[in-house]
């Protein structure tokens, strides 16, 4: 009898705790949802004293999305991250899977140096190289273009990881048999070994997808101009220059968090397991 | 035939060549430039970058302002992720949908986590301070208060952090033998004793890691200043990231920048280091 008033007690708590931090995790989101469907005279108008309203809109209005999206051109930068995420995808996907598969299959001279090489610049943060790299790239006369945005981020040495992990795990039967077969090194990568690997391919193509939506340094030092500014800059220079339009910034705010969101949510086993599998293998 | 031998001999480094070109100019050189680029001026060796910056009080101010904030902030989102990885370790109905809550805030970018918390935070019209009132506490400054900035910036990036570094601690976590608890449990350790004993000891790899990762990216943390704060109230806020970043875009001053980041990975090898004595001096412990 005390022992299950004991376990029913515990369980208890336990929902408290989960209820706490539901709130703590959910609440910013909810408050810029809410504050995105205000118009911008009203947003404020209910912050004192607390009540209902504090929290949600008297009356409800899709005009900062609107405004957003025909007055502020909000869609450029959201094409313009997509061209380069489109672009750096398929791109990394290549590079990091063909070195992966050279590492996982074949025996060859200063193998573990190079591959130790490139796991070195994964524990490398992004951001402690960022500003020197603004300068290699502005020898390439790659500053303020796409170019700029995408060859940087081509060779990910997490994504090359995990790529390698994953070909070693298979089983080399596969491949043998394929060779036996008389099938080329090409062709056994593109019809046996890439459609095996694709609860990888959808992690990294994930995890690009993330970074590269989310980025703000790099893409804040090397795509200055309109033209092609990503969305995170977009936002920042909304913020920054346009102080007053605050609903419009929420509305912006709410549909660069929505999109990384619908993608994570269906896909969020595979992610997961890839991101903290490079914690634990390497 | 000779010619498919050389062929299948030159292979894996044919297919691992771009990956290796664009890693080395891409990700290493950069370090190996910005080195250069702070000790030699003109085209002579100097160290007299390294002398203007130690006598530089703005820059002792930045270092300071770094430690204060990761001083806290580490042991804090790494505490408080351990203790979420805990929870959602439990078997409870409905867990996994938890865990996904629990994740959402590190899918959202720290741009769109900074402008959200400003405004929840802002001194005259956010949402905490209307709270707040409700328990008769008076409005506070937070982004816009000189004693409070650093720490709102400490809030958001916890906010923001603590659902990634949770989901290697649950791994970890899943990863120990149900076995130990029960073992544990029949030699009658409370459950303090089991987490400092047997869970902690258990998981040091991960914890490690987490340890590492979480300091990288805490120190390079730029966002909120360069969106929020600029550094201030009154540099109260201006980190080392932040002084790096204006030397280079806002005074043209590349060897500055360029020793600064020399100094934040000094400190971050520095930290890194005594992580690693730290969690490994336990493990000597438990084996003793």
């Amino acid at each position: 009898m005390t022992m299950r008033k004991h376990k029913s007690l515990k369980t208890t708590m336990m929902y408290i705790a989960l209820a706490l931090l539901t709130i703590v995790s959910l609440f910013p989101l909810f408050w810029g949802l809410s504050a995105s469907f205000r118009s911008d005279n009203e947003l404020y108008k209910y912050a004192l004293p607390f009540s209902f309203h504090t929290l949600i809109p008297v009356q409800f209005t899709f005009q900062s999305y609107m405004d957003l999206f025909i007055k502020y051109d909000f869609l450029r930068p959201m094409i313009n991250t997509m061209v380069v995420i489109a672009v750096v995808i398929p791109l990394s996907l290549l590079v990091n899977s063909i070195a992966a598969f050279s590492f996982a299959t074949f025996e060859f001279r200063f193998k573990k140096g190079i591959f130790n090489f490139a796991l070195i610049s994964f524990m490398i943060p992004f951001e402690s190289i960022a500003l020197p790299l603004y300068n290699v790239v502005d020898g390439f006369h790659m500053v303020d273009t796409r170019a700029g945005l995408v060859v940087p981020s081509i060779a990910n040495g997490l994504v090359l990881f995990l790529f390698t992990q994953f070909f070693r795990d298979l089983p080399s039967s596969l491949i043998e048999a394929a060779r036996v077969d008389g099938a080329a090194w090409p062709r056994v990568f593109i019809s046996i070994v890439l459609p095996s690997s694709i609860p990888v391919i959808v992690t990294a193509a994930l995890m690009t997808f993330m970074d590269q939506w989310n980025a703000y340094l790099w893409p804040l030092l090397v795509a200055r101009s309109k033209e092609i500014r990503t969305i995170q800059i977009a936002l920042s220079s909304f913020k920054m220059e346009r102080v007053s339009l605050w609903s419009c910034l929420y509305a912006g705010s709410m549909i660069s968090a929505l999109i990384p969101l619908f993608l994570f949510l269906p896909f969020q086993k595979y992610y997961v397991q890839g991101i903290t599998s490079s914690g634990i293998k390497g | 035939m000779t010619n498919t031998g050389t062929r299948e001999k030159a292979l894996p480094y044919i297919l691992v060549l771009p990956a290796f070109v664009l890693i080395f100019l891409f990700k290493l050189y950069p370090i190996f430039y910005s080195l250069m680029e702070s000790v030699f001026v003109n085209g002579t060796f100097t160290l007299r970058t390294y002398e203007t910056l130690i006598q530089d009080s703005t820059f002792w101010h930045a270092l300071w302002v770094t430690i204060k904030m990761n001083i806290v902030m580490i042991p804090l989102q790494i505490i408080i992720s351990f203790c979420m990885a805990m929870i959602v370790n439990s078997t409870v109905k409905g867990i996994g949908v938890f865990r996904t809550i629990f994740y959402l805030p590190v899918t959202i970018s720290l741009t769109v986590a900074t402008i959200l918390w400003d405004m929840m935070l802002s001194p005259n019209n956010g949402v905490i301070n209307s709270l707040l009132s409700v328990f008769g506490i008076p409005a506070q400054g937070f982004m816009a208060s000189k004693s409070q900035a650093l720490w709102s910036i400490v809030i958001i990036a916890t906010w923001k952090g603590c659902g990634y570094w949770m989901m290697f601690l649950l791994t970890g976590l899943k990863n120990i033998d149900p076995f130990m608890y029960e073992a544990a449990k029949i030699d009658g350790c409370n459950w303090f004793q089991t987490v400092t004993r047997i869970t902690i000891p258990l998981m040091k790899r991960i914890l490690l890691f987490v340890c590492v990762a979480n300091t990288t990216a805490n120190i390079l943390l730029f966002v909120p200043m360069h969106l929020v704060t600029q550094g201030g109230p009154q540099d109260s806020t201006n980190v080392l990231m932040y002084e790096a970043y204006k030397s280079a875009f806002k005074y043209g001053n590349r060897p500055r920048s360029s020793a600064i980041v020399g100094v934040l990975l000094v400190l971050i090898v520095l930290i890194c280091g005594a992580q690693f004595k730290l969690l490994n001096e336990k493990e000597e412990r438990t084996d003793g």
